[in-house]
C-alpha cells in the first residue's frame, strides 16, 4: 500500500471517529437533558424504544451507553491523529487495531440487544455502529498491508 | 544448492494469485482487501443470526375466547381481600412518588386517576393487571378486552387487556385513561391538552405507563418486570393469581396492593373494607 493510500485511510478514520464522536455526544446530551430525540418511533425503528431501555445506561450505573460511545471514538480519533501526525508506526497501528476490535465486540453486543432483546433498531445507534465497523475495517486492511510489506 | 534456491524463486507462479477478485480491482486493493471482506461477511452471517433467533424465540401471542375472556376479569377482579392481605407489596417495585399539584377531580366531581398508556407497550401491558385489580376494589369496569402487548418489541406478546372502550364506575373515584397507540403502534387516543399537561408535569422521564392518583402520587412505567408473565395466557395468570405464593401473585397483587395504598389516601380511607386492612395502612405510610 502507498504512503498516500494509508494516509488517506487514517484521514477516513478520524473523520469516522468524529462523526461517531458527534453522534454519541448528541445521545448523551439527549439522555441528560431529556430533550425529544430526532427519530422515527414507529416499527421496527425506534430509536425511543432502544434508548428508552435498560440497555441504554451502562449496568450497575447511571452513565448512558452513549458515554461509553465519546470515550471509544475520543480514543480512536487520538489514535489515528497520532499516526497523521507522525510517521506511521506500526506499533501504534496495531493499537488501533486492537481498539477496533474492542468497539466491534461490544458493537456487535448491542446489536444482539437490538434485534433479539428489544425488537427495536436505533438508527442513532446503527450509525455509530457503522462507524465503528468501518474503523475497524480501515485498522485491519491497515495492519494487513504493513504485514505484507513487511514480509515482501 | 545456492543456484537450485535461485531457480525456485524465479519460477513463474503456476496460477493468478487471486483468481476470484474482480479483474478491475487494483492488485493492491486484492491482496488487502480479504480480511476486510472476510470482516464483513462474519458480521453479515451474525445479523442474519440474530434476527433468526429472534424469530424462532418470539412466542405465538395467545388466543382466548370472549367467554374465557370474561371468565378471566372475573376471577381477577374478585381474588379475596385476604389474600391480598397475605401478599402485602409483595415483590412490587414501589414507583409511586408523592407529588404536588390542584388536586385532580373527574367528570364524576370525585378524585380523578389518570392513566396514560400504549397497547404495543409490554410495561403498560404488565401494569393493567394491578391496575384493574386494585381500580376494582373501588368500583367496577364493563367492556374490558383482552390483548397482548406488540410482537416486535421488548417482552413480545405479553398477555393482558386495553382501557379502550371500557368504562369504569364507582362511588369514590373518577378513571380516565388513553391508549394512544393500538398493539402494531397505529394512533388510537390523544391526551387532552390538561391531561397531557399532567404528563409534562409529573412523567419528566417520558415513560409509559404513567399514571397520576389525583395529583397527589404518581408513578411512571411497571412495577415489575413484563417478564413474569412471558409465554403465560390469560387463564395461566389468572390461575397463578390464586396462589399467593406464586411469582405473578406477588409481583401483580404486590403491585395492586401499592395502586389500592394511593388510591385510599386520595378517597380518605374509602372503603373501609378496602383501606382499613393492616397490609394496605402500612404500604399508606410508606408511600
Amino acid at each position: 500500500m502507498t504512503a498516500r493510500s494509508d494516509r488517506v485511510l487514517l484521514v477516513a478514520a478520524a473523520a469516522a471517529a468524529l462523526g461517531g464522536l458527534a453522534i454519541s455526544a448528541y445521545l448523551t446530551v439527549v439522555h441528560y437533558a431529556a430533550l425529544p430525540l430526532v427519530c422515527t418511533t414507529t416499527g421496527v425503528i425506534s430509536c425511543e424504544r432502544v434508548l428508552g431501555s435498560p440497555y441504554s445506561v451502562i449496568a450497575g450505573s447511571g452513565l448512558p451507553t452513549s458515554a461509553a460511545g465519546i470515550v471509544w471514538f475520543s480514543a480512536s480519533a487520538v489514535l489515528a491523529g497520532l499516526q497523521l501526525a507522525r510517521v506511521p508506526s506500526p506499533r501504534l497501528a496495531r493499537w488501533h487495531l486492537l481498539w477496533s476490535v474492542v468497539g466491534l465486540g461490544t458493537v456487535m453486543f448491542l446489536v444482539f440487544v437490538e434485534i433479539v432483546q428489544l425488537g427495536a433498531i436505533c438508527i442513532w445507534c446503527t450509525s455509530a455502529h457503522a462507524l465503528v465497523v468501518m474503523t475497524f475495517l480501515i485498522t485491519v486492511t491497515r495492519v494487513q498491508s504493513a504485514t505484507a510489506a513487511t514480509g515482501d | 544448492m545456492a543456484q537450485r534456491k535461485t531457480a525456485k524463486r524465479t519460477r513463474p507462479p503456476l496460477r493468478k494469485p487471486v483468481s476470484r477478485a474482480p479483474s478491475w480491482l487494483p492488485r493492491e486493493l486484492k491482496e488487502h482487501l480479504l480480511p476486510a471482506a472476510a470482516t464483513i461477511g462474519v458480521i453479515a452471517l451474525l445479523v442474519v443470526a440474530f434476527l433468526a433467533y429472534r424469530y424462532l424465540t418470539t412466542p405465538a401471542p395467545p388466543v382466548i375466547s370472549a367467554t374465557s375472556a370474561s371468565l378471566v376479569i372475573s376471577t381477577i377482579t374478585s381474588l379475596p381481600a385476604t389474600e391480598l392481605e397475605q401478599v402485602g407489596a409483595g415483590s412490587a417495585n414501589n414507583l409511586i412518588k408523592k407529588v404536588s399539584g390542584t388536586p385532580l377531580t373527574g367528570p364524576g366531581g370525585k378524585p380523578e386517576v389518570f392513566y396514560l398508556g400504549a397497547e404495543y407497550c409490554p410495561y403498560c401491558a404488565a401494569e393493567r393487571w394491578p391496575m384493574i385489580i386494585a381500580l376494582s376494589r373501588f368500583g367496577a369496569f364493563s367492556g374490558l378486552q383482552t390483548t397482548t402487548s406488540s410482537s416486535t418489541d421488548i417482552y413480545p406478546n405479553t398477555p393482558t387487556f386495553t382501557f379502550r372502550g371500557a368504562t369504569f364506575t364507582s362511588d369514590y373515584i373518577d378513571f380516565e385513561s388513553v391508549e394512544t397507540t393500538d398493539r402494531n403502534q397505529n394512533a388510537l387516543q390523544t391526551p387532552t391538552s390538561q391531561q397531557q399537561a399532567l404528563v409534562s408535569k409529573y412523567d419528566t422521564s417520558n415513560s409509559i405507563p404513567f399514571v397520576d392518583f389525583g395529583n397527589r402520587y404518581a408513578f411512571a412505567g411497571a412495577m415489575y418486570t413484563p417478564d413474569t408473565l412471558g409465554g403465560m395466557s390469560w387463564q395461566q395468570v389468572a390461575d397463578a393469581l390464586q396462589q399467593p405464593g406464586s411469582t405473578q401473585a406477588k409481583a401483580i397483587l404486590g403491585s395492586a396492593n401499592l395502586i389500592t395504598a394511593a388510591v385510599c389516601a386520595l378517597t380518605g380511607q374509602q372503603p373501609a373494607a378496602v383501606c382499613s386492612g393492616p397490609a394496605i395502612q402500612s404500604i399508606e405510610a410508606r408511600l
